[in-house]
């Protein structure tokens, strides 16, 4: 046991921060410019445009501890987030299943931030029982394309994405795990309608997608006809650690301290109310221990050993803090967490606190819902299934 | 003992319910809501031409003679269509705080146009940095001769977008958090020197914020005697919570109910919901939390209606169980509705923000618990 950082890692910590520093965004610079430099800054310190990736697909190749620090110096500085679906999601299943061919047609411009994807998982019916999904794909006789019928639902972003990679069904014959192929293709084509739900929150993420009748060349498969459930079930598991975003709730956790100390109680602030306090600095014993989980399972993962159900303990516990650290921020805000609309009511931090808390209640539900994510711990490290009786 | 309603109750009771089945589903409320006045006109006459803003005022004054217990059967059917119609601004607050202070001449011109439904009248009280404190008072009155000169500020007005008159809670006398020398005015809403900023709220209702910039008001508006408006605040707010923990009770029915009729819909892993005991103990945690709520309520309105002044612990008790388990209901509800229960598509969603936003309304959940423990 040692939790002390290496010489070699704080010169790395050193090195990230610095980085960081150098290439803030300017006052007055456009985002985007800044946002596509600086990941040219980050290719040209060694893969660091690509993290996660690794060194044989052009990632820096990080030990599990420079993961951490990169994690966690991300979340200080305020680096923007960076859309998980193609970069985190499908680059990996290309990596192990995708054809030579097909790294090399899709990676390049996934890692350029050239071309949004989302992400054609959950359908009405198939919601945590994901391999319940009905959209059919069906071959053409000459073998030559798939043509798409169906829907998907909660599709994040579909409404601003190129692409999509798609769970197919294209045999519902045996048990409903098999059958599953997976596609890629394209969203701005005739036969694929995009329609918004707009969540408790007011704001517009998450779609339904509507196929009819959409052509997908052969070409644009993934491995095996049937086998994509085997490809997508992996990625599951890296999505939850994803979901965590310990890091971030770190961060966070700190701005809910400042935002209660700026509310003023009588002759000190809200973080003087022994109950309000003791609230946070629960949640601050929970992130502790949590954050430890994490770098356990990180610790696992470096001994070479696969990630295995302890990403649905840190699905669990990451989602749930996330969401008590926004039911905070709307207790904070006192008779202000009504307000709604544009115009700032009371404090500053009061606008958009009520959103952020509804929004946040999807947390425990997607992903895996956290019935189904005990399911998985009770299961798979418990061992209780039935007739495991002793 | 005796839980049962009178028959005039029941009537109420039934007509309410009816009122509620017939005019409230989602869509309609959700057109209200965006529309202005951000309520139907013609409900709130219906309301009126039906006697129920009547209902908690003397017969002198053109009501019914009602006491809370009427309140809470209205306002429990309210909170199963999730009303959007000012009862509580108007009837609970406004004219409860005449009804209570005002003089004969201020009743007589007040509370029967209220009661037909022609005029409106909310109550300003809170204030930034009184966050949940009834005596922490600002906003300050200033004797003039025969007048009174306003300044300050109010926060989280409900419905004084549409009220024609604002009940203003005032300091004339006294440190800033003392219950002494706060006095009660009713403020004519188009005054010089009043300005109203109106928003939308997150339960689709609407709210002020207001400025009062040495807006004068003559001394016969005075509601109670000068310095003494305290003990009339702390009256009508306390109806004013049973009122609303009579809403959130109605609200937490629909949504356990909502829940156990969804889960034995929807089917997941080739079974209903409903099957899986994890649910199924979740819901009956809904349901036993509801049933709980139901039972505070009664008692701390039966309480207050024996004898106000022994019941403000038990109303700080209903004020924290309500906040807390309108929540636990609400979050769960959600949860158990899957990715259905986080859109704006399905109604539970709608009531799980009604409960939130209660619970920020006269104190939340903590505010109430810290109370509760001083008694």
């Amino acid at each position: 046991m040692d939790i002390e950082l290496s010489s070699e890692d704080l010169a790395f910590r050193d090195e990230v921060k610095a980085f960081f520093d150098e290439n803030k965004m300017k006052d007055g610079e456009d985002y985007f410019s800044w946002r596509l430099g600086w990941f040219k800054k980050a290719r040209e310190k060694g893969g660091w445009d690509v993290p996660k990736w690794p060194a044989k697909f052009g990632g820096p190749g990080w030990t599990p501890t420079q993961h951490y620090i990169w994690e966690q110096e991300t979340a200080r500085a305020a680096i923007p987030f960076d859309l998980p679906f193609g970069l985190g999601m499908l680059a990996p299943i290309l990596m192990s299943y995708g054809s030579e061919e097909q790294q090399e047609r899709f990676m390049p411009d996934i890692r350029d931030r050239k071309v949004n994807w989302c992400q054609g998982y959950s359908e009405p019916g198939a919601g945590s029982d994901l391999a319940n999904l009905k959209t059919k794909a069906v071959l053409s006789e000459d073998g030559t394309y798939y043509t798409v019928n169906g829907s998907k639902m909660w599709t994040t972003l579909a409404h601003v994405a190129d692409w999509i990679f798609c769970l197919t069904r294209t045999d519902d014959s045996g048990i409903k795990q098999q059958g599953i192929t997976f596609l890629l293709f394209p969203m701005k084509q005739e036969g694929i309608e995009v329609k918004p739900i707009i969540t408790l929150g007011g704001s517009h993420t998450v779609n339904t997608v509507h196929f009819t009748d959409v052509k997908v060349p052969v070409e644009n498969r993934i491995g095996e006809e049937g086998k994509g459930w085997t490809y997508a079930k992996g990625l599951l598991e890296h999505e939850r650690t994803g979901l965590a975003g310990l890091s971030r709730s770190l961060v966070e956790v700190e701005q809910l301290k400042d935002n209660a100390r700026s509310v003023q109680r009588g002759n000190g602030t809200l973080m003087d109310d022994s109950s309000y306090k003791s609230k946070v600095a629960e949640l601050e014993i929970d992130l502790m221990a949590t954050e430890y989980t994490e770098l356990r399972s990180l610790a696992n993962a470096a001994a070479g050993e696969e990630l295995g159900p302890e990403s649905s303990i840190l699905k669990l516990k990451g989602t749930e803090i996330k969401q008590k650290i926004q039911k905070l921020t709307v207790e904070a805000s006192g008779i202000y967490s009504p307000a709604w609309g544009d115009g700032g009511v009371g404090y500053p931090f009061a606008k958009g606190g009520t959103g952020g808390y509804l929004n946040s209640r999807y947390f425990t539900i997607y992903g895996g819902a956290s019935e189904v994510q005990k399911d998985v711990i009770a299961k798979k490290v418990l061992g209780l299934t039935k007739g495991s009786k002793k | 003992m005796n839980f049962e309603l009178s028959e005039e109750q029941k009537m109420i009771q039934q007509s309410v319910e009816r009122f509620v089945q017939e005019n409230y589903d989602l869509p309609k409320r959700v057109k209200l809501s965006s529309q202005d006045p951000g309520y139907s006109k013609d409900y709130w006459n219906s309301m009126a031409e039906l006697g129920w803003l009547g209902l908690p005022f003397t017969e002198e004054v053109g009501g019914f003679g009602g006491n809370q217990i009427d309140t809470l059967v209205i306002m429990e059917q309210f909170g199963k269509g999730l009303v959007l119609e000012p009862f509580l601004a108007n009837i609970v607050l406004g004219g409860g705080a005449i009804q209570m202070g005002g003089s004969e001449e201020l009743k007589n011109e007040m509370l029967s146009s209220l009661i037909e439904g022609s005029k409106q009248i909310t109550l300003a009280y809170a204030e930034q940095q009184s966050r949940f404190d009834l005596e922490d008072v600002a906003t300050s009155a200033r004797k003039e001769g025969e007048k009174y000169i306003i300044n300050g500020q109010k926060s989280m007005v409900l419905n004084a977008e549409s009220a024609d008159h604002l009940v203003v809670v005032t300091r004339t006398n006294g440190g800033q958090v003392d219950e002494e020398g706060i006095t009660l005015f009713l403020v004519d809403s188009d005054s010089k020197g009043l300005e109203r900023n109106n928003f939308p709220t997150v339960d689709g209702l609407r709210a002020s914020e207001i400025t009062f910039d040495n807006v004068e008001v003559n001394s016969e508006r005075m509601i109670g005697d000068p310095d003494k408006g305290f003990s009339i605040l702390r009256t009508i707010t306390n109806n004013a919570i049973l009122a609303l923990c009579a809403e959130a009770v109605g609200a937490m029915e629909v949504l356990y109910k909502d829940t156990v009729e969804y889960t034995q819909q929807r089917e997941q892993f080739d079974q209903p919901l409903s099957d899986f005991q994890v649910l199924q103990h979740r819901m009956v945690d809904m349901f036993m939390e509801y049933e709980q709520c139901k039972s505070l309520l009664f008692r701390a309105t039966m309480e207050t209606i024996q004898d106000p002044s022994m019941a403000q612990r038990t109303i700080h008790a209903l004020k924290h169980l309500i906040g807390k388990s309108g929540i636990f209901v609400g979050e769960n509800a959600v949860q158990l509705h899957g990715g259905m229960g986080v859109t704006e598509e399905l109604r539970v969603g709608h009531f799980f923000k009604r409960l939130l936003v209660i619970d920020s309304q006269f104190g939340n959940a903590d505010f109430h618990l810290d109370k509760f423990t001083k008694f």
